[in-house]
């Protein structure tokens, strides 16, 4: 989804190499920085734009009521007291271990199930209406009753995280085993490779992107899983923080925490992207 | 007649797709290969001739008939056979090198010594300087160069090429099979060679197999007396065209009019 996206946006500058292939003159200085970093350089804008006009609404334009909304500059100034008491490092350790733990599971139970389900075909059968369902109810209903069973601490949180993040690893993995290619396990068998060849040379390169795939969209799912997790009962966290500034109306100090989260998930998911450029080149193509 | 190179004697073959009928793809077939000859097989679509060199391959077994390779009978794939397949089958995470080197990796060869033996067979087929490329940086006639690499590596007696140029465009096929005939000059295998063009099977082959329509058997055999090397040249001579003919008139009462599904 997210390549095909890319690419089309990609495509007019291919064309517009045309133009330059007719001029031989190299661009030099700022118009050649532009044309490298244009990505980021107009994506960083557009954020940078945002703020600004945030912070120029609630200082110019209506009158700042801080009991339900703050702005920009109060964030930051929040956000680093946070940072320098060390509240934030203490509270992010807390909500971390859970979601370490249950992202783990996750991983370590959603693909074996997954690959087995591609490779016995009973088992696919049996098993994918009963997780289709699963994967496709807001799992996040079932939050209270896993903090009842499970308790407020690092067990009940994990749990709950596993549940979430468990389906897109089962269901990409699922579907990458079903997209091997018959040709390629058939090419593998005629020069003379056996059940454990197949799974070296084919099954495991064509499954791996898909669980990257997975992760991307589980570690949105673990994060809400954290949130929701500590909105019900904690006592320290990330989540509960939210809570308790949002409780107390001390606005500036929760949108510092939601600030933090909002680049905790993009680090988290563009790291993945770039893990998945660089450790499949092929898929460039693809 | 001598013992042949390659033997197959009264290959048949069912299968029962999912929820169809049972369909009788080989009944009788028989096949006979000198060493080092260069025979093609042509036959109407869905007559059983990709069926066979999967047979002969060691991929399916068939339900009777004997097959011998330098009287070795087959059972099961082996380090004597290799095909060309015609999608390629390269695998996409791998680079032209590492796709060559897939036979002898899977024989336990050493990574340094694999390397060696790749660059032979790379310059061979002229990929000199494409060894790090992806497959999806190549073309198609470069893919199949890359195909036919990765079946000479294993330095196998016959080399089983089914339909390898079908996925190509006309000016990289006739490329190709200049370059075929090339490698084969160079590689001294013998080869047997599954295609419907006729004009293919003639320009390559000492011989052609005429196959009837499925159930498939041996219609007749056509010796192509041209002489070699071969070049585009003997393609337009009243010689190349007759025998283009007389294999037409072989293969044109098989051919199903209203063209029936193709299970190749």
């Amino acid at each position: 989804m997210d390549q095909a996206v890319e690419q089309t946006a990609e495509r007019p500058r291919k064309l517009a190499g045309l133009e330059a292939a007719m001029e031989v003159d190299e661009l030099t200085g700022w118009a050649k920085f532009y044309d490298d970093w244009r990505r980021v350089i107009l994506g960083a804008m557009a954020v940078t734009l945002f703020f600004v006009f945030w912070e120029a609404l609630l200082t110019w334009g209506i009158p700042l009521n801080k009991f339900i909304i703050s702005k920009p500059s109060l964030i930051f100034i929040g956000l680093f007291r946070d940072i320098e008491s060390g509240l934030i490092w203490r509270d992010l350790l807390v909500s971390g271990k859970p979601l370490f733990f249950g992202f783990g599971a996750a991983i370590l139970v959603g693909v074996p199930v997954g690959v087995v389900m591609g490779w016995r075909v009973r088992v696919g059968y049996s098993l994918d209406p009963l997780l289709t369902a699963l994967y496709a109810s807001p799992l996040v209903a079932i939050a209270p009753l896993v903090i009842i069973f499970f308790g407020v601490g690092i067990s009940g949180k994990a749990i709950l995280i596993f549940v979430l993040c468990v389906f897109p690893f089962v269901f990409n993995s699922y579907s990458g085993v079903r997209s091997v290619d018959r040709l390629l396990v058939d090419t593998v068998r005629a020069f003379g490779g056996g059940e454990l060849a197949l799974y070296r040379i084919v099954l495991v390169p064509t499954v791996l992107p898909f669980v990257i795939a997975g992760a991307r969209y589980a570690v949105g799912r673990g994060l809400i899983g954290v949130l929701v997790g500590e909105f019900f009962a904690a006592s320290e966290g990330v989540g509960y923080r939210i809570a308790w500034y949002g409780d107390m109306y001390v606005l500036d100090r929760m949108f510092g925490y939601i600030l933090m989260l909002m680049v905790i998930a993009v680090i988290f998911t563009e790291g993945i992207r770039w893990a998945e450029r660089t450790a499949f080149p092929w898929r460039v193509g693809m | 007649m001598a013992v042949q190179y390659i033997e197959a004697n009264n290959v048949s073959l069912t299968f029962t797709p999912p929820n169809r009928m049972p369909v009788t793809a080989l009944q009788g077939f028989d096949v006979a290969v000198g060493e080092g000859e260069f025979v093609s097989i042509v036959g109407p679509s869905g007559c059983g001739k990709s069926t066979f060199l999967n047979v002969l391959l060691g991929l399916i077994a068939p339900n009777s008939g004997e097959m011998a390779i330098n009287g070795n009978p087959v059972s099961g794939p082996g380090r004597d056979r290799a095909m060309v397949f015609q999608e390629f089958g390269l695998l996409p995470w791998r680079t032209v090198q590492d796709n060559i080197g897939l036979a002898p990796e899977l024989r336990g060869v050493g990574k340094r010594q694999r390397r060696d033996l790749c660059q032979t067979f790379i310059d061979m087929v002229g990929l000199s300087g494409f060894e790090a490329h992806y497959p999806h940086e190549l073309s198609g006639g470069m893919k199949q160069r890359v195909g036919i690499a990765r079946a000479l590596v294993s330095d196998p007696d016959v080399l089983l090429m089914d339909e390898p140029f079908a996925a190509l465009d006309a000016q990289t096929r006739d490329i190709m099979q200049a370059e075929l005939l090339r490698i084969w000059s160079e590689a001294k295998k013998t080869v047997l060679f599954v295609t419907h063009q006729i004009e293919e099977a003639v320009y390559l082959s000492d011989r052609v197999i005429v196959m009837t329509k499925r159930p498939g058997r041996t219609k007749t055999i056509i010796d192509i007396p041209l002489d070699r090397p071969r070049d585009y040249e003997m393609r337009v001579t009243p010689e190349f065209n007759e025998l283009k003919l007389s294999i037409w008139n072989e293969l044109k009462d098989e051919i199903d009019t209203q063209g029936g599904p193709h299970l190749g």
